[in-house]
């Protein structure tokens, strides 16, 4: 134990003296955090986009499918403009919009009479959210319109029967009927509506309540990316040993190697909750971002990334100098970041990559971190996985000691 | 006390040790002395426990390095052959990490730090970084590690190969001085002169044999009162042979087409009679060196190469 302290005693003081490593590892979540607070403006705006309406119906009912972009939340992410067909088409294929609705004629008619009707949405293929957002929403609007055929047929067989389509005007007699008919639907569906015999639970998520945050989806990201490099950074120390012959030194003492290799990467894990620890702090308090369980948080961030240490330091091991031993680190950093959402957070990666980015090392880590954050993580959960990281340091460790005894420490 | 016994080391076909045998004892300094590539740094890493040995067994105080390797190491010192320091700590840091890493801690560890930098005549530069000592200074802190826990068996491979003059007198100082205090050291050289002038007893070693060992007296001995006398000039080996073959004060050791070691019993005494047999058996000299016996002239006369080769 007294030996696992001077090990990482001793890192760290050389660590210290190179302040130059030390500066730009704990400068890369602050530069990339930099980087997402000028990229949405510094006010954690949403997503926004410009949707397009081409309405051939130009009906009343045709006017009120567009303005369900026009009210409550999503007016503030869409921007609705009315445009007509070619104009619309040659608009969308130019990028200039996130989508193109095309409300075709009759479909006021098709509505009020029960009929299949078409919608067309026509998605920008270079923007995600904000299109998906149109198209979910519209999904609703259209699964509704189904609903309301159902229960309110009656009078919209009067609507239909008795006003032409697209007249504004409706006879008193015909209004008369449908406020009949529609105060005896209620009637009916009364007893099942109030209250309503299905009990709705309302729960708030976090993300809910602080609406759609992108610095708060890309923080997350942000963290585990400065750990892979510090991890990357720190492994090549394991070369530094081996050149200035202190690695063989230490073989010829008393001590085990792997209480040797355990100091480094306690001393890596320090460094790690130092950077980490300023990360957050500058995430939660300089960027405003809503963050819960930041205790929790730093501790598994930083045990994830003792155990990504451990993995570069492996990979290190195999190579045949410490150039090649550079390249090799590096071609498995950049996967890894790429598919563990380390770059591009998983809630905007296609679902397929995102599924199989959640089992690598850092993507699985950054999901249970995501959970932390959201609260969701339970204390059983955490221990669970704390205990499966420790383990798997502890195999890596012991797999690093083994090549280290056996060929790296002689070659 | 160190046991060597049978020691062989292989590293796939190439046979870096081959059984070879020998005891240090407290005390006394004891030389493995060869050129470079004879199997010395091997030797030392198979002492030390960083290679395992293909066979054989060493002892370290009695405990064997390979089942025994905790127990055989902590009595250990060991000052490698490279300087294995680091750069960016600073002297005082470096000697309480070794420290540290023979289970040295509190004031005891403060007063070995002191003391040993204080012998190998660094103290005042013990909060200086070891990138901005000279090769010399950094030889000395390299022994300083070495000997911070007081090992009772001090390995020491080679310490002064590239030492300026000064510091090499001063590591050869702490060396005696550690066998003075009674510890057993096992000092690898390529260097005949310190060889000579700093161990108790010896092995000379080439290419994994040990070929020779035993005192200084012992191995002056083995060269009996003979002197190497080495001829520059045109000869005939075959002559040479003929015309010394049946000669018990001349053994003719190598021969080329230029160059001729021979070794002569009393040979300042026989020099013109050499020069006659030497014209007679077709050879033409012109340069002629008679060397005392030494520990070079009986590595030349056991393996027929210089030292340095």
């Amino acid at each position: 134990m007294r030996f696992l302290l001077a090990t990482a005693t001793k890192d760290l003081v050389r660590r210290r003296r190179d302040s130059l490593a030390l500066l730009l590892w704990a400068g890369i979540p602050l530069a990339i955090g930099g980087l997402i607070f000028l990229a949405f403006g510094g006010d954690n705006a949403g997503p926004s986009g410009r949707l397009l309406v081409a309405d051939q119906d130009n009906t009343v009912l045709s006017g009120l499918l567009s303005s369900v972009y026009q009210q409550g939340p999503l007016a503030e992410i869409i921007e609705v403009e009315a445009v007509d067909l070619e104009a619309g088409r040659e608009r969308i294929d130019g990028g200039e919009a996130s989508g193109l609705l095309i409300i075709p004629e009759g479909f006021s008619s098709a509505v009020l009479n029960s009929e299949p009707f078409e919608i067309s949405l026509v998605r920008n293929p270079a923007q995600r959210i904000v299109p998906g957002i149109i198209e979910e929403s519209l999904s609703l609007v259209v699964e509704s319109t189904f609903y309301v055929q159902r229960l309110f047929g009656e009078p919209l067989d009067i609507i239909a029967a008795t006003q032409p389509v697209g007249a504004n005007i409706v006879p008193d007699s015909t209004v008369a009927s449908i406020s009949v008919a529609f105060n005896q639907i209620v009637g009916r569906t009364r007893p099942y509506l109030f209250p309503p015999v299905i009990e709705l639970e309302m729960k708030s998520t976090a993300e809910d309540e602080d609406g759609f945050d992108f610095a708060r989806l890309f923080f997350p990201s942000m963290l585990f990316m400065a750990l892979l490099f510090m991890a990357q950074g720190l492994s090549e120390d394991i070369w530094r040993e081996r050149s200035q012959g202190t690695l063989r030194r230490v073989i010829v003492t008393p001590q085990r190697v792997a209480t040797f290799l355990a100091g480094k990467l306690l001393a890596g894990a320090m460094l790690m909750l130092i950077v980490i620890g300023l990360g957050l702090i500058v995430g939660r308090w300089v960027f405003g971002i809503e963050l819960h369980g930041l205790p929790i948080a730093l501790v598994w961030t930083t045990i994830a990334g003792m155990m990504l240490l451990a993995l570069m330091v492996l990979v290190q091991l195999f190579a045949s100098s410490e150039r090649a031993g550079n390249i090799l680190t590096g071609a498995a950093i950049f996967p890894l970041a790429m598919l563990g959402g380390s770059f591009f957070p998983f809630e905007v990666m296609p679902d397929w990559l995102a599924s199989v980015g959640r089992y690598t090392p850092n993507g699985w880590a950054l999901a249970k971190l995501n959970q932390v954050f959201a609260g969701d993580l339970g204390a059983f959960d955490l221990i669970r996985a704390i205990g499966f990281v420790t383990l798997v340091i502890a195999v890596l460790t012991w797999l690093a000691m083994r090549r280290i005894r056996g060929r790296f420490a002689h070659s | 006390m160190i046991e060597v016994a049978q020691l062989r080391k292989e590293y796939g076909d190439l046979v870096a040790v081959d059984t070879i045998s020998f005891t240090a004892e407290t005390g006394a300094i004891f030389g493995l002395l060869g050129p470079n590539g004879a199997g010395k740094t091997t030797t030392i890493g198979c002492i030390s426990g960083l290679l395992e040995p293909t066979a054989g067994a060493v002892r370290v105080r009695g405990h064997d390095v390979v089942r025994e390797g905790a127990q055989a190491k902590a009595s250990l010192g060991v000052v490698p052959q490279e300087i294995a320091l680091y750069e960016d700590l600073s002297a005082s840091e470096n000697v309480r990490f070794w420290g540290q890493a023979y289970g040295l801690g509190g004031s005891e560890l403060r007063a070995r730090i002191t003391d040993v930098l204080e012998i190998t005549g660094l103290l005042d530069r013990a909060g200086d970084r070891v990138d901005q000592f000279s090769g010399g200074m950094k030889r000395r802190l390299n022994f300083a590690c070495g000997i911070v826990h007081e090992p009772q068996v001090l390995l020491l491979d080679e310490p002064t190969v590239g030492v300026d003059p000064q510091s090499r007198v001063r590591l050869l100082d702490l060396v005696r001085e550690q066998a003075n205090q009674g510890v057993c050291v096992l000092y690898t050289t390529h260097y005949m002169e310190e060889a000579q002038s700093l161990c108790d007893r010896l092995a000379i070693i080439d290419h994994g044999h040990v070929i020779a060992q035993g005192s200084l007296g012992d191995l002056q001995a083995q060269m009996g009162e003979r002197d190497l006398v080495r001829v520059s000039g045109s000869f005939d080996e075959s002559e040479l042979h003929r015309a010394f073959g049946r000669d018990g004060d001349v053994e003719v050791v190598t021969v080329d087409d230029v160059q001729a070691t021979l070794s002569v019993r009393k040979a300042s005494s026989k020099l013109p009679a050499l020069l006659a047999a030497l014209t007679e058996a077709g050879s033409e000299v012109r340069d002629i060196t008679v060397s005392q016996p030494s520990l070079e002239s009986l590595f030349i006369k056991l393996t027929g190469k210089e030292l340095r080769e």
